[in-house]
C-alpha cells in the first residue's frame, strides 16, 4: 500500500510538473540550451558570480525566485479549490498538526526544488569565493520562501472559503462593501481565472509597448499606428468576451427576474469593458499625452470601447459560436482599419455604437444560450 | 370570476425544436396554487417563463395591465421566483444578493432583515455563497423571493433541503403574504401541509398545457 506522503506527492508534485512541462522546457532552453555545452559551466558560474557580487542583480534574482514561489502557491491553492479534490479537506484536516506541516513542507519544497538546486549551487560558489553575505541572504530568503506558504496552505484547509491570501481582509471587505453587478465579471476573472485575465492584460500591454517602441524607432508618432495597435490589443481580449457570455449564461440568469431596464443592462455591459480597458488607457495616456491632443486620445479610447462593445453584442446572437465570432470580428476589423486609415475614426465609432445598440436592444430580452446538438 | 392576477395568452416555449409548453389560455385569480406535474413535464420551465428568466412566445399579463412584452421592468417588479436548486456566482455573499434584490425590487428592508434573522440567514450572510450548503442556499433564495412588493411569488420545490423550523417560517410567510393579497404558485412533489396553508386550486401540467382543477 502506498504511503500518504506518496499519494499527496502524486496529487500535487507530479501534477505540478506535468502541467508545467512547457514552462520548464522553455526555462531549460534559456538556461542550458542557448549556450554550447563546452562553456555551459563557465556561463552559469559567471551568472552566479554576477548576482553574488552585485546587490541589484541579486535583488532581481530573488524577485524571480519569489515569483516562482507564488506560482507554486497558486498551484497548491488551485488544487485545493478544484472540484473533485474536496476529500483533501477531511483527509489532511484529520492529521495531527506536526504531520500535516511536514506533508505541506514536503509538497511545497518538492515543487520549489528547481530553485533550491540552483540556489544551492550558487551558495556553494559563494562560499568558495568568499561571498558569505550574499550566500547567507540567498539561504535565508529561500528558507523563508520554503516556509511561509505552509501557514497559508494550513489556513486554507480550515477556511476553505478563502480565495486569496487573507481571509480576514476578505471578510472585512464583504461586511463593508457590496459588490455592484458591474464588477461581477471582473470578480469572476480575478477569483476563479486570475491567470486568464493577467495573461490577456500582459499580452495586450506588450502589444501596446511594441506599438510605441516601433514608432519610437522610426522617430515618428502616427495616431493611425496607435489605433492599429489598439485594434490588436482589443483582439487579444476575444477570449474574455466569450468567457463573459459563458459567465452570464451560467451564473447571472437569476438577474433576469430583476426589474432592470434593458438600457441599464446595456450601460452595465459598456461599463464592464470600460473598467477592463483602464490599464491600457493609462498606458496609452502615459506614452502619448505629449505627442497628441486630448481629443485624439479620447477618440482612441472610444474606438477601443466601441469595438469591445460591438464584439460582445455580436455574442447575443445565440448561434454565434467561436468560429463564427472570429470571422465577424476579423471582418469588422478589416472595415474599421480602412476607416481609420482614411481618418474616418469618429464615423467608425458612431457606426460601431449604433450597431452594438441595435443588436443589444433587439436581442437581449430574446437571448437564450444555444446548445449545439 | 374575480379579476385574474396572472393571465397567460398563447404562451409557447420551445427548447431548440422541442416544444415544452403550449398554453393557449390560463387565468388565475388571487390564491395559493399547487402546480403539479411529473418530472420533465415542464414545471420549472413554466415558472422560469412566468418569472421572465427565459424568452417565450405569447404574452403574460399581471393584474390585467402589466404585460411581459410591453412592460418588462414593471412585470419583473411584480413577480418573484425562488429556484428549486439555486446557484449564484461563488464570490458573491448573501448580503451582496440581498442588497441587489432590495435595490432593484425594493420593499421593506427592516422586514427582510427580520425574516433573515428568523431563518438564521443573518449568521452566514457575509460569507461567500460558495461556502453555503444546499439548505443555506435554499434559505437565501426563499428570502430573496420575499423582497419587494410582488403580486405573484413562484416557489419551485420550496419543501426540499430546508429544515423543519425554516419550513414552518416559510408556511407562515406564505399565509401572511397571501393575506396581504400576494398570489403563490408552488411546485412540489410532496403534498403541501393542509394544516399550514389552504390551497385555492391545483394546477396540472401535462401535454405541454396547464389545467386548473
Amino acid at each position: 500500500m502506498r504511503s500518504v506522503t506518496a499519494i499527496l506527492q502524486k496529487i500535487f508534485t507530479t501534477q505540478f510538473y506535468i502541467q508545467n512541462t512547457g514552462f520548464f522546457l522553455v526555462l531549460f532552453y534559456f538556461l542550458f540550451g542557448v549556450v554550447d555545452s563546452g562553456s555551459l559551466i563557465s556561463y552559469h558560474k559567471g551568472l552566479m558570480m554576477g548576482f553574488l557580487e552585485g546587490p541589484s542583480f541579486l535583488l532581481i534574482v530573488l524577485a524571480l525566485w519569489a515569483l516562482y514561489c507564488l506560482k507554486c502557491v497558486g498551484f497548491v491553492m488551485k488544487v485545493l479549490q478544484s472540484q473533485g479534490y474536496e476529500f483533501l479537506y477531511p483527509a489532511m484536516g484529520s492529521m495531527d498538526k506536526n504531520r500535516r506541516l511536514r506533508e505541506w513542507l514536503l509538497i511545497h519544497n518538492a515543487i520549489y526544488l528547481p530553485v533550491w538546486i540552483y540556489a544551492g549551487v550558487a551558495m556553494m560558489v559563494g562560499i568558495r569565493y568568499h561571498y558569505y553575505g550574499s550566500s547567507i541572504i540567498i539561504l535565508v530568503f529561500n528558507v523563508a520562501m520554503a516556509l511561509w506558504p505552509l501557514a497559508l496552505y494550513d489556513r486554507k484547509l480550515f477556511q476553505p472559503d478563502i480565495f486569496f491570501f487573507t481571509g480576514y481582509l476578505q471578510r472585512w471587505i464583504n461586511r463593508r462593501f457590496t459588490k455592484p453587478p458591474v464588477l461581477y465579471f471582473l470578480y469572476e476573472l480575478f477569483t476563479q481565472f486570475p491567470r486568464r485575465i493577467l495573461t490577456a492584460k500582459l499580452v495586450s500591454a506588450l502589444m501596446l509597448w511594441l506599438t510605441f517602441f516601433l514608432m519610437q524607432q522610426g522617430d515618428y508618432f502616427d495616431l493611425r499606428g496607435l489605433q492599429l495597435g489598439v485594434m490588436l490589443s482589443v483582439l487579444l481580449h476575444l477570449q474574455l468576451l466569450t468567457h463573459h457570455r459563458a459567465f452570464d449564461d451560467t451564473w447571472l440568469n437569476f438577474m433576469e427576474n430583476l426589474p432592470i431596464s434593458t438600457f441599464r443592462h446595456y450601460t452595465r455591459m459598456a461599463a464592464v469593458y470600460l473598467i477592463m480597458w483602464i490599464p491600457e488607457m493609462v498606458m496609452i495616456t502615459v506614452n502619448a499625452y505629449t505627442k497628441t491632443s486630448v481629443l485624439s486620445l479620447l477618440m482612441v479610447f472610444c474606438l477601443a470601447l466601441s469595438l469591445l462593445m460591438f464584439f460582445r453584442a455580436l455574442l447575443y446572437f445565440p448561434k454565434m459560436n467561436n468560429e463564427l465570432h472570429v470571422r465577424y470580428v476579423l471582418l469588422t476589423c478589416f472595415v474599421v482599419l480602412f476607416m481609420v486609415l482614411g481618418h474616418y475614426e469618429w464615423l467608425a465609432i458612431l457606426l460601431l455604437q449604433v450597431l452594438s445598440a441595435i443588436v443589444f436592444f433587439s436581442k437581449y430580452r430574446r437571448y437564450e444560450p444555444y446548445i449545439e446538438s | 370570476m374575480p379579476e385574474p392576477v396572472i393571465a397567460l395568452h398563447a404562451v409557447k416555449k420551445n427548447y431548440q425544436d422541442v416544444p415544452i409548453l403550449d398554453i393557449p389560455h390560463l387565468e388565475l385569480p388571487a390564491g395559493i396554487y399547487w402546480l403539479q406535474g411529473e418530472n420533465g413535464a415542464g414545471k420549472t420551465t413554466c415558472m422560469k417563463v412566468m418569472a421572465g428568466l427565459i424568452p417565450f412566445k405569447g404574452e403574460i399579463r399581471l393584474r390585467g395591465e402589466v404585460s411581459s412584452k410591453d412592460h418588462p421592468v414593471a412585470f419583473r417588479r411584480l413577480i418573484n421566483y425562488a429556484e428549486a436548486e439555486p446557484f449564484y456566482p461563488a464570490f458573491l455573499t448573501g448580503r451582496d444578493l440581498l442588497e441587489l434584490y432590495l435595490g432593484t425590487k425594493g420593499g421593506d428592508r427592516q422586514l427582510i432583515g427580520e425574516i433573515a434573522e428568523r431563518m438564521g440567514v443573518h449568521i452566514f450572510v457575509n460569507n461567500p455563497v460558495s461556502t453555503y450548503s444546499s439548505g443555506m442556499l435554499k434559505k437565501l433564495s426563499l428570502l430573496l423571493a420575499f423582497t419587494g412588493n410582488p403580486a405573484v411569488i413562484l416557489l419551485d420545490e420550496p419543501l426540499i433541503t430546508i429544515d423543519t423550523r425554516t419550513l414552518a417560517i416559510m408556511y407562515d410567510l406564505v399565509r401572511t403574504r397571501h393575506a396581504n393579497g400576494v398570489t403563490f404558485l408552488i411546485t412540489s412533489h410532496q403534498p403541501l401541509d393542509p394544516e399550514e396553508v389552504t390551497i385555492t386550486g391545483t394546477l396540472r401540467i401535462a401535454d405541454k398545457n396547464i389545467t386548473l382543477n
